[in-house]
């Protein structure tokens, strides 16, 4: 034994990059110029103190809400829930295919790989609120807009997270499906799907989830659903009526999420 | 026949895995390739079925060239060629009938294979295949759930449903212990024998390719260094495959089961 005495190679410990520290002053420099009255929005803490009282009437209205209102946001409720649903079926159909042209481990080449990935990032790069302002206009104030705008925004989102999936996936079968003689298409169905298929479906529960929460915004615009009802009734100041659509989302959003985050443990 | 012509393999990044590498291996053959990590076993077996690209010479399976073969063509000689892995690449969270069907893929139409339609006697196929191992009582189980033995012997069946003239086993016995590598070696012997099929074997225990090799090629860096049978490959062969004295890792040692029902 030569013992610990003896000097051995320790590495020396390699000095932290510089970079870090000046990024950390840029980040606090850049809040600051923001907040500030000459150059960003002026923001003046006090004032939220001093006006706290000014929205008392509106707060007291919500926190009052009109329950008798209830029925009548059946329907526009069930529409929401019925646009949620056909738009997360056809935008998840549609995104499966795409997903393999998506993802390195399955596209063709790399021409395909890239052009799918350029479009699927222009399509999630559009909010879903500019989504339902085009189809609005496109196709009219209603829900087939609304439909379309969701369709779109599903696309983008399950064609990302799963492509991630398929990106991460063992590699092993695909080898085998090679060996034995197996094409692109084969391999995909039977290497590939079997490996993300609970992960498909847990992202189509996202899909839909996501939709009914889209379904505030979109809404706004016009393209139905208890997003149109909700803000008819705000342009009325009707606030025990805008309350009762508040709670009743939040209720339903949340046990969706329930439902949605326990069928999601089970498969994945 | 499987002839290698002066194949050689250099991997981009300059590692040559195969040399100069001519080679003849007659029908029905089971031959084991030795040699240490990186002597360039993997670059051989998948030199045959084209799953690495050759950057010189060629190899040819029955006068056909797998070095020009692409595309449909490709996929025909791979058709009939099995290939067994280390780790068994199964699609784990489907069942081991399927599995198997997955070597009945080259006869299935793609809109069948999509709606995972196969034709009775594909399935009948997979079926025997999964008999001549024995482990047909698990068809309908989920793969994540066998054993690795079970598991590898799954491989094996599915290899065998592509009805194979060559059987490829790429190290089919190092994620197993002792006693089931023997099972599984034992296996691959027996089908060899029975149903003529040409078998090349991947392994890094001297001990297991002298027992099933009844032909050892010896590799060191790419390059040829022994071709001979299994019974004249003494110590000093060996030491010359590896380019060093031997080890106690360089053998399995368990001995070989005499009564397989104690292991089964």
């Amino acid at each position: 034994m030569t013992g610990a005495a003896q000097a051995s190679h320790r590495p020396v410990k390699p000095r932290r990059s510089p970079a870090i520290y000046v990024g950390l002053i840029a980040v606090v420099f850049i809040t600051l110029v923001s907040v500030s009255d000459r150059w960003g929005i002026g923001l003046d803490l006090g004032s939220i103190i001093a006006d706290i009282g000014r929205g008392e009437g509106i707060l007291r209205e919500l926190m009052n809400p009109n329950w008798a209102f209830i029925p009548r946001t059946f329907e526009p409720l069930l529409e929401t829930f019925a646009m949620a649903v056909v738009s997360a079926f056809i935008g998840c159909s549609l995104a499966l295919p795409i997903v393999f042209f998506a993802s390195r481990v399955t596209a063709p080449n790399r021409f395909v790989l890239t052009l799918t990935r350029g479009i699927l990032s222009v399509v999630r790069a559009i909010p879903d609120f500019l989504y339902a302002l085009i189809f609005v206009a496109a196709v009219g104030i209603g829900p087939l807009a609304g439909v379309v705008a969701l369709i779109f925004f599903n696309v983008g989102v399950v064609a990302k997270l799963l492509s991630e999936t398929v990106d991460s996936v063992d590699t092993g079968p695909l080898e085998a499906t090679n060996a034995a003689g197996g094409t692109r298409t084969q391999m995909v169905r039977w290497s590939v799907l079997p490996q993300v298929l609970p992960n498909y479906v847990a992202f189509s529960l996202y899909a839909f989830e996501l939709n009914i929460r889209a379904s505030t915004v979109i809404g706004v615009v016009g393209a139905g659903g208890i997003g149109t009802m909700l803000f008819t009734q705000y342009r009325f100041f009707q606030w025990e009526n805008v309350s009762v659509i508040i709670i009743e989302l939040f209720v339903i959003v949340f046990v969706i999420e329930l439902i949605s985050i326990r069928l999601r443990r089970r498969l994945v | 026949m499987i002839i290698f012509e002066h194949a050689t393999v250099t991997y981009p990044g300059g590692v040559h895995a195969l040399k100069d590498l001519s080679l003849e291996i007659p029908d029905g053959q089971m031959i084991v390739i030795v040699g240490l990590s990186g002597a360039g076993k993997s670059t051989l077996i998948r030199a045959v079925n084209g799953l690495v690209p050759l950057t010189d010479g060629d190899v040819t399976i029955d006068g056909v060239s797998v070095r020009d073969a692409k595309g449909r063509q490709l996929r025909e000689i791979r058709s009939r060629i099995g290939m067994i892995f280390q780790t068994f690449n199964l699609v784990k969270r489907t069942t081991v009938i399927n599995n198997v069907l997955m070597g009945r893929l080259h006869e299935t139409s793609t809109w069948r294979s999509l709606l995972g339609w196969y034709k009775a006697e594909d399935v009948e196929i997979a079926m025997q295949a999964l008999e001549r191992v024995d482990i047909v009582e698990k068809a309908y189980v989920r793969a994540a759930n066998l054993s690795g033995g079970q598991q590898q012997r799954v491989g094996i069946a599915r290899a065998l449903a592509q009805q194979p003239k060559i059987l490829l086993a790429d190290e089919p016995v190092a994620s197993l212990d002792p006693p089931t590598s023997h099972v599984v070696m034992r296996d691959l012997q027996r089908i060899n024998r029975e149903l003529g099929i040409t078998t090349i074997v991947n392994l890094h225990f001297l001990d297991l390719a002298k027992v099933y090799g009844e032909r050892i090629i010896g590799l060191r860096d790419g390059e040829l260094v022994y071709d001979g049978t299994g019974a004249q490959a003494d110590e000093n062969v060996f030491r010359d495959i590896y380019g060093r004295s031997l080890t106690a890792d360089d053998v399995m040692g368990a001995a070989e089961p005499t009564t397989p029902a104690v292991i089964a």
